[in-house]
């Protein structure tokens, strides 16, 4: 079942278009994140889904049933839409402890209490807090208050849970591991969540699809493969992953190849996007990872003076440049500094 | 926009309440009687009668002299002395804090009274310069004496909301301004009382205001040089003509109410254009007092001048003025030592009803006034919409109102609206006069403290569920507990010297200090007033320092 | 010590005349045979209320001895100023509700205007022969007390020739001690306060000079007040050395604990103001309010206001100082009491006023 739907949103702060026109569905048991830079809507998109910001035009839809409808003027209040929502701050209250500040969604439900008590109970322990009912926020780490906050999003079963940046307040190390956790959680209660994050790493390793958001409007969306593998537009591309943006001309296109060209160099690469004439100006892009130092000439390769090499433990990551063009690489050792030959694999430059 | 029946019934209760004095004053203003009276008739005579009298001129020209000079006065004093005191290490804090307050609840014509027994003509501070210095060098009767003492004594109304800002600002601000070179006093000018801009304002136009209200003061000070202002005009209004005329009191205080309006656009204009301010997250930074190093001692001066010149000087004036027979020009203060002032206030007969009366409006009222006004400071919590605008220019015209007029128009209503009238003579009459009165200021300073609160807690609360009722009651209510208690206890200080607006509502069984007060002025027992403040002040100081020991904090 | 002598002897004198009477608890002697009917119908109202100017501690041992004398009736007294009295009133009337039974007030022009717009409830008061005739208007306003109005000086910075012994006596003091008295001199702000104008209005009509005395005080530089209290305040520590149209009640009462007020009654004419009092004609307690009345003009209740509230009593057969009797005494013919009747009006005619104010300002100004 649609859990979730979003149809055209378009929300404005005074004169500020902030949602230009939105639309995405989020199924039964899947996780879907919201990525984008900072302004892009991204965090407005989910606390309008949540009832906490007004659009003006377009439709919500939870289970199927209306929550927002701006050609009727329809609202329903943030506080009967029964979603859970984890703050980027938790937001915990700072005068309930821990067990009040989870049973409180119940209480309003209007829970027995015996049963509040095995709930919260349950959910606290599902999440590592059984010890932690008595304790009040300021007295918990990081980690154990956003544990807590999901606890509390959770406890009532929501159909939908929204998460406003999980993970960034927590510091790198945690990170990494609580985005596998918290995948497992997800899984392991088959919730269907709405995450908003601006690390494209987090949202690729947490999620089943992605949304991409740029300037109020969706760019791309598919799965995380899909997202990194077939970025249909420059701004996908280079959102994703490490990149090398190399400028040039076109200067021929065959059969879904374009030649691009600068100065002194030639590269072939994949048409991506709009359809090129031949002369105008065209941006390709290349992954780090793709590009391999060679050892000689060869097709689709340029020669580069070295400028220096960063060792980051797992890899080596070289940086050459020469006039305009700059270019990063992966790689196992550490290079002197001198000319290299660099492969830039035709189907791994895009061009767009 | 949607507005819930509870919080359209608080706006409209609150309406009621501020409209029906008001409305009355206005329909005065436009007859040539008293309205009660079969004769009248409508017209603008009172209108063309005030505004062809020249002392009305010179009264509203010294009324803005006034006003404008305490807010100069006031406002950045008090912005500096509520960074001192709630961002630095200044010594001493803890001792400062009370006696700031003093002035808040001392009768401002006690205080006046006060500074004229110090440092009038012939003062005993005066008369000592004169020794050394051969002449008095200042005049507490002049314009800008009456400005400056005014400004001084309204430091504490602009240092109660601007530490409450101050209290929610990170420290990492400052911190940043002091990395690159910035002295606590740059700090102070040019980070942290910009951040507070909105409780600066509002304290500025309040701090106006209650300029264009003042009374005592100038009544006192303003009398021997012939120093009108728009309260003490109104006085002689009520006598000038024989009987007192309403019509032309009404149409001077329609006059300054029609100066409230452009005051509170102004107010709004700025805040809007101004963006926003401070915004508390779920989690405040910590809070590290400013180190001030060698401008300690700068600002401890600053500090000591202040409390020197508004509440020492005064408060000596009054002290002596209970312990001698006589003073003045001639008086050798040893020979005149006496405490017969007190024992003739204890023989009072009505000392003991009055101070309980007093103490249970201040207390029972004052609780009660800050329920309601915490209601009315809910319906403009975090809410920009056309309700809110409004409840912004109804709360301050109240206060626009001059006490002398104000008083009599709740007798009015009291009087002349059938459902209202089996409470009249009760003390409910008294009570509901006081809190309307003093909406603005008491309104005001719960908001600030809901403003402190992290506006991402109701959200949450919302977010599993909680309507805006629940969330006001079981989220933001409680983490302004501090906040409340602190607004009860100013509004308790402000009630319990109130005289003026309820005077024509008390009786014999309801009497307060300030009655006993007046009453003892007008027959020239000013000794016992002195005497009688003296124990006024006391009582109510040794209140508040307990109450600070015990851990209510001004702010939390 | 000398009070509660005085307060003693007092007691013991009333007690003396009044001991037959009160043995019988029935109407005092000389009144008419039906008074015990009006106690009666006092006693079933119960409480008589009270609006006045007197401060409560100054009418406290009226109301303790009015008590003592009908049990059963209790005295609801409000205190509140002249304005605030004639605000409240008219108010309370006009709506109907609920107000005062008697008004005694010391604002002798408002209580006539009161009377003269027919608040006032016609009473022939069986103490009436016993008080002067100009101290009675229409039976419904009668005048209660006997205060001289007096020029009070600073003992310690005046002395001798310095002291103004009369009204003609100030000019010369103006004039020709200029040095010490300029900047110095105090009364009421005439504009502010209501009972100053009536006593400047009286002046006036009294003074056969009174606009060269005008002038004279005009170039002395005045300063003017609000209130009595002020006034003193400031003589007695020498912020001014002199003043006039003080109440005597309170510069003498002053001067008891203060050695540095003296007192001087002008011996070209000295004015003597009476404060009124009326009952209500919608008073709830109609009767108790006439058993005060009764009260307050009693020799009984005229000697409590003669030596314990020390306003001067009015009655002739009342002994004391501050009596009618003791005044006449030592100052005889130059007392000139302002008449309770309705010559106050004419001043709170609107042009009028408007009028004499106007020439007092240039009076005033002129001079500089």
């Amino acid at each position: 079942m649609t859990k979730l739907a979003v149809q055209d949103l378009h929300l404005s702060y005074s004169d500020n278009a902030i949602l230009k026109g939105v639309s995405m569905a989020l199924q039964q048991g899947e996780v879907v994140s919201l990525l984008g830079p900072s302004g892009s809507g991204k965090t407005t998109l989910l606390r309008a889904v949540a009832g906490l910001e007004v659009p003006h035009r377009g439709t919500i839809l939870i289970e199927d049933k209306p929550v927002f409808d701006g050609s009727k003027k329809f609202e329903v209040a943030a506080e009967k839409r029964n979603l859970g929502l984890v703050f980027q701050s938790y937001a915990l209250w700072p005068h309930k402890t821990v067990f009040d500040n989870v049973a409180y969604g119940l209480k309003l439900r209007s829970v027995p209490s015996s049963e509040i008590k095995q709930r919260v109970d349950s959910a606290l322990q599902n999440l590592g807090l059984g010890h932690l009912g008595d304790r009040l926020p300021h007295q918990l780490s990081g980690g154990q208050q956003q544990r807590v906050a999901i606890a509390r999003a959770l406890v009532y079963n929501p159909p939908v849970i929204l998460m406003d940046e999980p993970l960034s307040n927590l510091d790198a190390k945690l990170r990494e591991e609580a985005r596998a956790w918290l995948r497992e959680l997800i899984l392991k209660m088959q919730l269907s969540a709405l995450v908003v994050t601006h690390d494209q790493n987090e949202a690729m390793a947490m999620s089943d699809r992605i949304l991409l958001l740029n300037n109020g409007v969706i760019e791309q969306q598919g799965t995380p493969q899909e997202m990194y593998g077939r970025p249909q537009t420059l701004f996908a591309a280079d959102f994703m992953g490490s990149n090398n943006r190399i400028e040039g001309t076109v200067s021929e296109v065959r059969n879904g190849a374009t030649l691009l060209a600068g100065e002194g160099w030639t590269l072939w690469g994949e048409s991506r996007g709009a359809a090129k004439a031949s002369g105008s100006k065209a941006t390709a892009m290349i992954r780090l990872e793709r590009v391999r130092v060679a050892e000689g000439p060869g097709e689709n390769r340029v020669r580069l003076p070295l400028v220096t090499s960063m060792y980051l433990g797992d890899k080596w990551e070289y940086l050459f440049h020469l006039g305009e063009m700059r270019l990063r690489a992966y790689g196992r050792e550490a290079l002197s500094t001198g000319e290299q030959w660099l492969e830039i694999p035709k189907n791994d430059l895009w061009v767009f | 926009m949607r507005a819930s029946l509870p919080r359209v019934s608080v706006i409209g209760l609150a309406s009621l309440a501020v409209f029906l004095p008001l409305g009355l004053i206005f329909y005065q203003s436009m007859l040539n009687a008293p309205f009660f009276m079969p004769s009248k008739t409508i017209g603008a005579g009172a209108f063309e009668f005030i505004f062809a009298d020249s002392d009305f001129w010179d009264s509203f020209k010294n009324s803005l002299v006034i006003a404008g000079g305490m807010v100069i006065i006031a406002v950045p004093l008090g912005g500096i002395l509520a960074f001192l005191m709630v961002r630095t290490d200044l010594p001493g804090r803890q001792w400062i804090e009370p006696l700031l307050l003093i002035p808040v609840f001392v009768s401002p014509m006690v205080l006046a009274f006060g500074y004229v027994v110090s440092a009038g003509p012939v003062g005993f501070y005066s008369v000592s310069a004169k020794q050394i210095l051969g002449g008095v060098p200042w005049n507490v009767y002049s314009l800008t004496s009456i400005a400056i003492i005014a400004g001084l004594t309204h430091v504490p109304h602009v240092y109660l909301y601007s530490s409450s800002a101050l209290k929610s600002l990170g420290s990492d601000v400052e911190e940043a301004a002091r990395m690159t070179g910035s002295s606590p006093f740059q700090v102070a000018r040019d980070v942290s009382l910009p951040m507070v801009t909105p409780s600066l304002l509002f304290s500025g136009v309040l701090v106006f205001f209650l300029g264009f209200e003042i009374f005592g003061l100038p009544l006192v000070l303003g009398d021997p040089e012939g120093h009108l202002v728009l309260a003490t005009y109104l006085y002689k209004l009520t006598n000038k003509l024989g009987t007192p005329s309403y019509h032309l009191m009404a149409a001077v205080a329609v006059c300054i109410v029609g100066v409230t309006f452009p005051l509170v656009m102004l107010q709004r204009h700025l805040l809007k254009n101004a963006g926003k301010y401070v915004t508390v997250k779920g989690k405040a930074g910590r809070q590290r007092p400013l180190p001030l190093g060698q401008w300690r001692w700068v600002a401890a001066a600053i500090v000591a001048l202040w409390l020197f010149l508004t509440i020492i000087v005064p408060l000596s004036g009054i002290a002596l003025r209970a312990f001698v027979s006589q003073w003045g020009e001639g008086i050798k203060l040893s020979e005149v030592l006496t405490l017969d002032h007190f024992r003739t206030v204890f023989e009072q007969p009505t000392l003991v009803r009055g101070i309980v009366n007093t103490v249970l409006i201040g207390v029972v009222g004052g609780a009660l006034a800050v329920a309601c006004y915490t209601a009315v400071g809910l319906t403009t919590h975090r809410r920009n919409d056309g309700w809110a605008r409004f409840v912004d220019y109804l709360v301050l015209v109240p206060r626009a109102v001059p006490g002398l007029l104000a008083g009599l128009a709740f007798l009015w209503v009291f009087l002349f609206f059938p459902p209202l009238a089996p409470l009249r003579g009760t003390i409910f009459s008294v009570w509901l006069a006081y809190t309307v009165v003093w909406l603005a200021y008491g309104m005001r300073l719960v908001s600030s403290s809901l403003l402190q609160v992290g506006p991402e807690l109701e959200e949450a609360a919302r977010s599993v569920g909680a309507t805006r009722g629940q969330v006001n009651r079981h989220v933001t209510l409680p983490l302004i507990r501090f906040g409340l208690l602190a607004s009860w206890l100013l509004v308790f200080m402000i009630f319990e010297r109130e005289y003026s607006t309820g005077v024509y509502l008390l009786g014999p069984g309801t009497e307060v200090i300030g009655s006993l007060l007046v009453s003892l002025w007008s027959t020239g027992g000013a000794d016992m007033v002195a005497a009688l403040s003296l124990i006024n002040v006391v009582l109510v100081a040794a209140g508040l320092t307990i109450a600070l020991r015990f851990g209510v904090n001004l702010h939390d | 010590m000398r009070h509660l002598q005085k307060a003693m002897l007092g007691a013991l004198l009333t007690l003396a005349v009044f001991a037959p009477i009160l043995a019988h608890a029935q109407a005092p002697a000389g009144y008419p045979a039906n008074y015990a009917d009006t106690i009666a119908a006092a006693k079933k109202e119960g409480k008589v209320v009270i609006y006045s100017t007197t401060d409560t501690a100054s009418a406290n041992p009226l109301i303790k001895d009015f008590q003592s004398l009908y049990p059963g009736i209790s005295v609801e007294y409000n205190d509140m100023n002249s304005t605030e009295l004639y605000n409240r009133f008219i108010s309370e009337r006009a709506a109907g509700g609920g107000s005062a039974d008697v008004l005694w007030s010391s604002s002798m022009d408002l209580q006539i205007k009161l009377v003269n717009d027919g608040n006032a409830l016609a009473y022939a008061s069986p103490e009436l022969p016993h008080v002067p005739n100009w101290a009675s208007w229409k039976n419904e306003a009668f005048g209660t007390t006997y205060e001289p109005i007096a020029i009070v000086f600073n003992k310690r910075l005046l002395s001798g020739d310095e002291i103004p012994q009369s009204h003609a006596d100030m000019i010369r003091v103006f004039t020709q001690k200029t040095e010490k008295v300029k900047g110095k001199v105090t009364t009421y702000d005439i504009e502010k306060s209501g009972v100053g104008f009536m006593l400047i209005t009286q002046d006036s009509k009294q003074n056969p000079a009174f606009w060269d005395f005008v002038k004279a005080l005009g170039a002395a530089g005045p300063r003017f007040q609000s209130s009595s209290g002020t006034m003193m305040e400031r003589i007695s520590s020498g912020e001014n050395v002199l003043g006039f149209n003080i109440f005597s009640s309170y510069a003498l009462l002053r001067a008891k604990k203060d050695p540095g007020i003296g007192v001087v009654y002008p011996k070209d004419y000295t004015l003597v103001m009476s404060r009124v009092m009326f009952a209500s004609k919608s008073a709830k307690n109609p009767n108790a309010a006439k058993l005060w009345i009764d009260y307050i003009l009693s020799k009984r209740g005229q000697t409590i206001i003669a030596n314990q509230a020390e306003l001067g009593s009015i009655r002739a057969d009342v002994e004391g100082d501050q009596t009618l009797a003791g005044l006449t005494k030592t100052l005889g013919a130059t007392l000139k009491p302002i008449p309770v009747g309705p010559e106050l009006l004419s001043f709170l005619d609107q042009t009028k006023r408007l009028e004499f104010l106007k020439h007092w300002q240039q009076a005033i100004k002129g001079s500089k």
